[in-house]
């Protein structure tokens, strides 16, 4: 097996960096993110001995805010200048298998299903995933339940087991097979021990779940669940397989340029239609929306589960609304109540 | 397709110039649209597109006639773009990218009797296949078209309303508005209402309808006591949209995508969705 | 369990058998024993889910706002901060007294528990768990300033050290150098809106940021949209916040958002005072911004 010293990581990530944009998990201060590595950023700032980032890296394929084509106008007449949609090489380095597998997520939602997303598609195609093999879970991490398997990142083009001073250094595609060839002079080679499966605090039961949900669309359980959350967009943000947009103009004089940028199904405004029908009127109609998206609708549509059971939203929710309990009750409650 | 359509990238519009701009109502004006290249993309009946005006924003919209040489949007002016559209002149170029949607079910329609229900803005993707309809007049049985609105005023094409489609063979238009009104003395009633008064015989019939989300819901309940079979039931949907293409998350109901998988759904397909629209 | 918790239970029973209010709002027990949720109890025998401990942090007032349509009678306990979030509302006529059976707690202080939460998952971000919240540290007005029904013992203010400390250290700064603190804080926020939608000032039924005719603020997440977003959102609250905090406790990203606010109270004090927001109910008060009179100040136009 191929290894990685820990103190080489920094070698590694300067002699990636002459290629692509770099993305490692980062400390900020306040938060901490996938961040690109650069001369500006020092060795203490990089996050990896953390469990994870406050902020996925889902930013990485889908920018919170994306210039999409600028534009033109004079008179009547009106031209589109220049489409964004490209991008160079980049790499994640250091994503625990909760956030590699919403990358997967999200390449069904962007890339199947009758058009492909050429924004997206931009920066998917250049994108190599280093991984990160995560043998010691926290308290609200639960992606076994959600079908990940925290020691294999799926999705990853390499991935790294710590073992202790060193990562062991496992390429598991050809684009991972084709980054280990270019970065030979800093890896070792012997054989390491892979960490064992890991134990897990939070579980939830999963099974029959979609199916369930399917019939509960009329439940008033959602009311009660509902009751506590204000519909504010953290979780959605947080969320790394979140990934509803709003698509938005800014024009100044003659010029403008079209931009996307990350919208909320918690926020009324999403659905409000300029005539004035809104059909997720209610705080509840929204909030069931959510989780009937991430655990039903997702499912139904592209066969996976549109949460991987990171925690994010669990830890930081101000009013403590919280996925495993919403399940739990949901697997509770008798369906045919009405 | 035409060399300005942007076909590698389905959120990138290609830029067409409106020709012709007819004032419908106080509030509905239809843009005839085209390119030097003829029109930018095929579309069938039902399907949406698009529309922008560069600077101020883009909105999905049904196409409301594929002419020969241009596209017709029916448009009422609600909010920011639509107002902006609207005073826009002829000759500005706007851009639009489409077509979306499945579109109505124009094969399975032959042969069968139609049936037409619309309300307000809503004839303006029922127009689409009424007109495909009559340019294909042999492959259908006959056409009753109803269509009620505010007033006399908020009815919407009104020289194919009063003269051209009743013109046509074996076909009804009834025509109702909301409130009594000077000057008029056809009938005055809401849809659903006139629709039961009609009572027209589901028998080898298809019936297609939109309008204003309560409307449809309440026609119906009177499709269903009129003795319609959901397979005989057609509706065409309308929620916010943003991306078209079944990506942005806004437009669905239940796992399915108006901008993708609809906007047309039967009565089979609707009532297995949850009524979130 | 606490004698608080076992008060909170009896009481909020009392009121569901009476029929005396059709809902109570209160705390439950999450799954941590850091976490206390807000709960809304509608049957007697649930009342046993109750509690009050040290991680009963949230303002419960601003839930009103999702009732304000209809005509059910609320019970609610509230802490002191909570309590003037109940006066906001009142004076701003979002909510009749006649709806309300007020329950005032004096607050001992309170932890934070997104703080034990993120400090406990292995997270990178603010783990501020040394002792009070950082919002009960900065607290003047521990006890209910509203209240049908009054438990818990008198607190003194939680503040030490002078409670404008931080904003004369902003105000001390040259342009440039705020100019660069704010542009530090506001460029990562992420625009999420849980600051605007848990506070109770913020009560508007259309919120300008939700406005698209025009559309004020641009939905871009860049620094001149964010700066925009936070000038506007700190002015609408001038005068009318009641410094629960929750704003900054909420904010996922840690921007010192009382720090904003805490400058407008200082300011519409100097200017139009001696004000402080919501300490007390009376008939047509309105607060400062909402009134004009012809001898207000106008030098800071």
């Amino acid at each position: 097996m191929k290894t990685l010293a820990k103190t080489k990581i920094e070698a590694v990530l300067n002699q990636l960096a002459e290629k692509a944009e770099v993305y490692v998990p980062l400390k900020q201060g306040a938060i901490s993110s996938f961040g690109v590595w650069s001369a500006a950023v020092s060795g203490e700032n990089l996050a990896l001995e953390s469990l994870n980032t406050l902020m996925s890296p889902k930013s990485v394929v889908l920018p919170q805010t994306e210039k999409m084509y600028t534009f033109a106008t004079s008179g009547q007449q009106a031209e589109v200048k220049e489409v964004c949609a490209d991008s160079g090489e980049r790499v994640i380095f250091g994503a625990r298998a909760c956030d590699t597998k919403s990358l997967n997520v999200l390449d069904e939602v962007f890339l199947t299903r009758g058009y492909e997303d050429a924004f997206y598609k931009a920066r998917r195609e250049k994108l190599t995933v280093i991984g990160r093999a995560c043998a010691q879970p926290g308290p609200h991490c639960f992606c076994s339940s959600m079908g990940v398997d925290p020691l294999e990142p799926a999705g990853a083009d390499v991935i790294l087991y710590d073992a202790g001073e060193e990562f062991g250094w496992e390429p598991v595609t050809e684009r991972g097979q084709a980054l280990t060839n270019q970065l030979n002079e800093f890896l070792g080679d012997r054989e390491l021990p892979k960490p064992s499966a890991a134990e897990f605090r939070t579980r939830v039961d999963i099974e029959g779940l979609p199916e369930k949900l399917n019939r509960m669309f009329a439940h008033p359980v959602w009311e009660e669940l509902a009751a506590k959350c204000m519909n504010c967009g953290i979780c959605t943000y947080l969320c790394p397989g979140c990934y509803c947009f709003d698509i938005q103009v800014k024009t100044r004089g003659q010029e403008g340029y079209r931009f996307r940028c990350w919208d909320s199904c918690m926020y009324p405004e999403y659905t409000q239609m300029a005539g004035g029908h809104n059909p997720r009127q209610s705080k509840h109609e929204r909030f069931r929306n959510r989780f009937l998206h991430k655990l039903e609708f997702i499912h139904e549509r592209y066969g996976t589960l549109g949460c991987t059971g990171c925690g994010r939203c669990v830890v930081m929710c101000p009013n403590g609304v919280n996925i495993v309990s919403i399940i739990n009750r949901l697997r509770e409650v008798d369906v045919d109540v009405r | 397709m035409s060399d300005n359509c942007n076909c590698q990238n389905p959120l990138v519009p290609s830029i067409v110039k409106v020709v012709d701009i007819i004032e419908e109502t106080p509030d509905v004006k239809t843009f005839y649209v085209t390119s030097d290249n003829g029109i930018p993309f095929k579309v069938m009946p039902g399907q949406l597109a698009m529309v922008s005006l560069l600077p101020v924003g883009e909105g999905m919209f049904s196409v409301s006639w594929q002419a020969d040489d241009h596209l017709e949007f029916a448009i009422r002016r609600v909010g920011v773009l639509t107002d902006a559209l609207h005073d826009i002149e002829i000759g500005q170029e706007i851009g639009v990218r489409g077509p979306y949607g499945n579109g109505f079910p124009v094969e399975k329609c032959e042969g069968k009797n139609m049936l037409f229900i619309g309300g307000g803005i809503g004839l303006a993707p029922l127009r689409s296949l009424i007109k495909y309809c009559f340019k294909h007049r042999e492959k259908y049985g006959s056409i009753k078209i109803l269509y009620g609105a505010r007033s006399v005023a908020d009815l919407c094409f009104k020289q194919e309303l009063f003269e051209e489609w009743p013109a046509q063979p074996d076909t009804q238009v009834f025509t109702t508005i909301d409130r009594p009104e000077e000057g008029w003395n056809g009938k005055v009633a809401f849809v659903p209402t006139y629709l039961e008064e009609i009572s027209p015989s589901p028998e080898n019939t298809i019936a297609v309808i939109c309008g204003p989300p309560i409307m449809i819901k309440l026609v119906l309940q009177s499709m269903e006591k009129m003795g319609f079979s959901d397979e005989q039931v057609i509706t065409t949907l309308e929620m916010r949209m943003k991306c078209g293409i079944g990506k942005c998350g806004r437009c669905n109901i239940g796992s399915e995508y108006i901008c993708l998988d609809g906007p047309v759904f039967d009565l089979v397909q609707l009532k297995k969705l949850p009524p979130e629209w | 369990m606490s004698e608080l918790t076992a008060r909170v239970r009896e009481i909020a029973k009392r009121l569901l058998d009476n029929q005396q209010v059709d809902v109570v709002f209160g705390w439950e027990k999450g799954t941590e024993p850091f976490s206390s949720t807000p709960v809304f109890i509608r049957r007697p025998e649930e009342a046993e889910r109750l509690v009050f401990d040290e991680f009963c942090i949230h303002n419960l007032s601003t839930y009103l706002l999702d009732y304000r349509d209809g005509s059910e009678k609320i019970g609610i306990f509230v802490k002191g901060c909570d309590s003037r979030g109940v006066v906001r509302l009142l004076e701003d006529e979002q909510f009749t007294r006649e709806r309300l059976y007020i329950i005032g707690i004096g607050c001992p202080g309170m932890k934070d528990p997104v703080a034990h939460a993120l400090a406990a998952s292995g997270l990178d971000g603010n783990q501020d768990t040394a002792g009070l919240s950082a919002k009960c540290r900065q607290c003047v007005h521990p006890n209910p300033v509203l209240y049908d029904e009054l438990l818990g013992v008198q607190q003194e203010p939680h503040l030490r050290g002078e409670r404008f400390a931080e904003v004369k250290q902003i105000e001390a700064m040259s342009t440039a150098e705020r100019y660069q603190f704010f542009a530090d804080i506001f460029s990562r926020c992420i625009r999420c809106y849980a600051c605007r939608n848990i506070c109770v000032a913020c009560n508007c039924r259309r919120c300008i940021f939700e406005e698209t005719r025009p559309q004020w603020v641009g939905r871009e997440t860049n620094l001149a949209d964010n700066m925009m977003y936070h000038v506007i959102r700190t002015m609408h609250v001038a005068g009318r916040c009641v410094e629960c905090g929750e704003c900054e406790r909420a904010c996922p990203v840690g921007i010192p958002l009382m720090l904003l606010n805490r400058k407008l109270i200082k300011d519409v004090n100097q200017l139009f005072g001696p004000y402080e927001a919501a300490l007390s109910l009376e008939e047509g008060a309105k607060p400062p911004l909402s009134r004009y009179r012809t001898d207000d100040p106008d030098n800071f136009l």
